[in-house]
């Protein structure tokens, strides 16, 4: 599932999860496959992001990639052992074909 | 509240009107101590939507058998009735773990794989029955987000705003974290200490008696598969590795690059194991 902007949405993709208003109503039910007048419902309504089904967008750089890795790491990279295990994964990020 | 009142209340989850169907259909089914292999297989057949499930995980990485698994009963004896009975749970749970936390089964799922690995390299006897324990590991976190919706927001808010660990924040505002409710509540479903343990004791692996080897390995996998990245637990962190964890496994630096490597693969065809063709 990824979350996309209501703006890129195009007809045939499908709701990972309901779309619900501020009054917590749900608005389109999850697994509907959203035609042309579902997304411009959501125009009108003002919601800005759903979830839909499918895996995440774009790869992404392997200087994202280490620097989320060390974010990950940022409260025990200091830890026992935790240096060891973060050196290998960023080992493996580098050793990426990307 | 009081730690006894909030332990009967996680024990009669099965009660909750949110809880769904299917779950509680099963829960009468599994439940009962002495439940036989065909019984079940009689439960998962009648369910088309479970069967699919059922022959889904049978066939991704989380098992790794070399071939495709086609029929139920063949599934059911590969599997054996333990870890059968802990899938199923698992798969029936997968609406309310989406619901409770976006990423949550992703990273199950993973931490099923991770330990899949491990346990096959340490030379477990019954690697099938680690994998089931580490994809129900955070079964508490599910509890308590069905027994306490408002509360469990209020967690992940509190974890996200304070960069607390999740555990961390459970304590803080339920008084108890998600490995106690998962053990109390694999307890009352009547599940074997090798899924017990590993539930109850994740997050202090040191204390398993029975099994402190499948609980150093849950342990280790889930840290793992938060250190890759894969899905969401609550928090964007990576918990340290109990020394006494370190010890236990021994793994050497090659062992470790290995596994990785091994993760990362079997990651890959998980990409989309998310049940999303239904």
């Amino acid at each position: 599932m990824k979350k996309v902007s209501v703006e890129t949405l195009k007809p045939g993709v499908k709701l990972a999860k309901p779309v619900i208003n501020d009054s917590g109503m749900i608005i389109i039910g999850e697994g509907t496959v959203l035609s042309d007048v579902h997304i411009e419902r959501l125009h009108n309504m003002s919601i800005n992001t759903v979830f839909i089904e499918g895996t995440a967008g774009p790869a992404k750089s392997k200087d994202e990639l280490l620097a989320e890795l060390d974010a990950r790491f940022k409260k025990t990279g200091e830890e026992p052992y935790m240096p060891i295990l973060k050196r290998i994964l960023r080992e493996q990020i580098e050793g990426m074909s990307v | 509240m009081d730690i006894r009142d909030l332990r009967s209340q996680i024990e009669k989850i099965d009660t909750l009107p949110t809880i769904p169907g299917v779950l509680r259909k099963l829960l009468a089914v599994i439940e009962r101590p002495k439940v036989s292999i065909s019984e079940i297989g009689g439960f998962i057949s009648n369910d088309p939507v479970l069967t699919s499930r059922v022959l889904k995980v049978v066939n991704s990485p989380i098992y790794g058998f070399p071939g495709r698994i086609s029929s139920l009963n063949q599934a059911l004896i590969l599997l054996g009735l333990n870890v059968v009975r802990g899938m199923l749970l698992g798969v029936s749970v997968f609406e309310a773990m989406q619901k409770t936390m976006i990423g949550l089964w992703e990273h199950s799922l993973g931490c099923a794989i991770a330990s899949r690995i491990i346990a096959k390299r340490k030379g477990v006897k019954e690697p099938e029955e680690v994998s089931v324990a580490a994809l129900l590991h955070d079964i508490g976190k599910v509890v308590l987000g069905l027994k306490f919706p408002e509360e469990y927001r209020q967690i992940m808010t509190d974890a996200e705003n304070e960069g607390n660990f999740i555990f961390e924040s459970e304590k803080k505002i339920l008084n108890i974290n998600h490995a106690d409710a998962g053990g109390w509540i694999a307890k009352k479903w009547n599940f074997p200490m090798n899924l017990v343990e590993p539930i109850e004791y994740h997050h202090k692996p040191h204390l398993s008696r029975m099994v402190p080897m499948q609980t150093a390995i849950v342990h280790f996998a889930d840290i793992l598969t938060r250190a890759k990245g894969f899905g969401f637990a609550g928090d964007y962190f990576v918990p340290a590795v109990h020394p006494s964890v370190w010890q236990l496994l021994d793994l050497s630096e090659d062992d470790l690059k290995e596994i990785v490597s091994e993760f990362e693969d079997a990651l890959g065809q998980a990409g989309d194991f998310m049940f999303s063709d239904e």
